[in-house]
């Protein structure tokens, strides 16, 4: 159907400059089409990476419906902190009203014996004495900052001591009460990132605990070489099961 | 050259079919009403290598593979031409059979599949083929390649596998493909011959739940010519073939 454009010939026999010029015509034409065929392999090439594009796109897509979660989960903390405040304010104002008060002053040498009792009584056992804090290079995959919804909830980070001891246990307690996890998990980022870690070659850890509805303390502890625990980190934290 | 009619005629399948192959092939079929998920269709199809080789040839071995495909390029030449030079893109090129030898007679190859199983098969068959390249197609359409491209888009025993509408949406994203005064050629088997009534009529007999969503639909002249016509191609025309295939060929206006 294509074709080169009929020339007519030369008197006399083919003339060498129109065969130079078909060679030449030929060969722009080849370079042509190489130039096409070239086109389509980088017009795929680029379909390729738009592929890669678009898990990204949805990536990016989760993390803002994750982040917009946070921070209707923070606004909402908010409001109960504001809610709380305002009540704490009230409850102030009533107390100072009853400091104010004659019968409050009436009773004050009954309240000065029960305190000189309190101090003479041994105090009472603790549940669980609480641990001291350590110093650990720590990072949570799983934050704890936010209103559990569900009744369980499992912690993920990695940690290890920043003296350089092992962890050997790693623990979260809820009001003192303590849910044991699992530690020695492998991180090859994090090692990748902040380089070998002798004592804690695996510092990758998850801890499954339950959340009751209310509000409670939470503290994520590790054990450091079978000895005393550590607390890595601790925050109060609000659970409220669905649908209430 | 004038077309060889004695190998085109072996596009048709007539060779006997082992019992066994049969019994693959029927059971790699899906139902009718699938018919539209090509994809689905057409990789269970090509899981198996020999089904693969029957579903979209009609045999297995490969020197029948070669004979029916360079059938297959006599007709391209005697019909739209194939030039040293050209870019060629094959429509629907399942396990390479044309595309590996008409690779040695044009500038580079490529093969445009929906099944990336039958693009598997076509990777073996083509790895001594440095100027050939296969594509996975997503659906229906050419989306994958740019416009003005190709100097020859061909999809040839194809269309009997495909609804009307898509066998359009093909001819229409030729034109887009296609440099301008590029060619194109679609094939189809005809209602109005010995071998398209046959086929009808085995389709016929099929149960009505148990038609499967491979069976061959042939085509009329009118209706190539007329998507042809309809998507902007000029230059169109209606090819008799020896084989009893009719074919639709047309140019991207310049």
């Amino acid at each position: 159907m294509d074709g080169i454009p009929p020339v007519s010939p030369a008197p006399g026999g083919p003339d060498p400059r129109v065969a130079a010029l078909e060679a030449e015509l030929a060969a722009v034409r080849r370079r042509e089409a190489e130039f096409r065929a070239k086109m389509v392999h980088e017009f795929l090439d680029r379909g390729e990476r738009n592929t890669y594009l678009h898990v990204l796109h949805e990536e990016r897509a989760e993390l803002i419906k994750r982040q917009q979660e946070s921070f209707a989960d923070l606004e909402d903390l908010t409001r109960r902190l504001e809610a709380e405040s305002a009540r704490a304010a009230e409850l102030e104002a009533a107390l100072g009203e009853v400091r104010g008060s004659w019968a409050w002053r009436l009773a004050a040498p009954l309240r000065a014996a029960a305190r000189a009792i309190r101090r003479k009584a041994p105090a009472p056992a603790a549940g669980r004495a609480q641990v001291e804090g350590g110093v650990f290079t720590y990072y949570l995959h799983t934050s704890p900052f936010r209103i559990y919804r569900d009744p369980r909830f499992t912690l993920r980070g990695w940690a290890w001591p920043q003296d350089g001891r092992a962890v050997t246990a790693v623990r979260v307690c809820i009001d003192g009460r303590a849910f044991d996890g699992r530690h020695g998990l492998e991180e090859p980022e994090v090692v990748k990132r902040y380089g070998p870690q002798p004592s804690n070659p695996r510092p990758g850890f998850e801890v499954t605990f339950e959340t009751p509805a209310g509000r409670h303390s939470l503290s994520l502890e590790a054990q450091v070489e079978g000895a005393a625990w550590r607390r890595i980190m601790a925050t109060s934290i609000w659970c409220e099961p669905r649908g209430r | 050259m004038a077309p060889d009619h004695g190998d085109l005629d072996l596009v048709r399948a007539p060779r006997p079919m082992s019992d066994e192959a049969k019994a693959r092939w029927q059971a790699a079929a899906s139902s009718l009403g699938e018919r539209s998920a090509y994809k689905k269709v057409w990789d269970l199809q090509a899981r198996d290598p020999d089904v693969a080789s029957l579903s979209v040839a009609g045999h297995t071995d490969e020197a029948t593979l070669e004979l029916t495909a360079r059938g297959f390029i006599d007709t391209l030449r005697s019909t739209v031409g194939v030039g040293p030079d050209d870019v060629v893109l094959e429509i629907g090129c399942g396990i390479a059979r044309v595309g590996r030898p008409l690779s040695r007679e044009c500038l580079h190859w490529f093969g445009a599949d929906i099944s990336a199983e039958m693009l598997g098969h076509a990777a073996a068959r083509l790895g001594d083929r440095p100027n050939t390249t296969l594509v996975e197609l997503s659906t229906v359409g050419l989306q994958e390649f740019p416009r003005d491209a190709f100097d020859l888009v061909y999809c040839t025993v194809v269309f009997m596998h495909l609804f009307e509408w898509d066998r359009y949406r093909y001819v229409e994203e030729a034109l887009r493909v296609l440099r301008p005064g590029g060619r194109c050629y679609f094939d189809n088997f005809s209602l109005d011959s010995e071998h398209g009534w046959n086929v009808f009529m085995e389709g016929a007999r099929y149960p009505l739940e148990r038609r499967p969503a491979h069976l061959s639909m042939s085509s009329s002249r009118e209706e190539l010519g007329t998507y042809l016509r309809r998507a902007g191609f000029t230059d169109v025309r209606v090819h008799d073939l020896p084989n009893e295939l009719i074919a639709a060929t047309g140019r991207k206006p310049d």
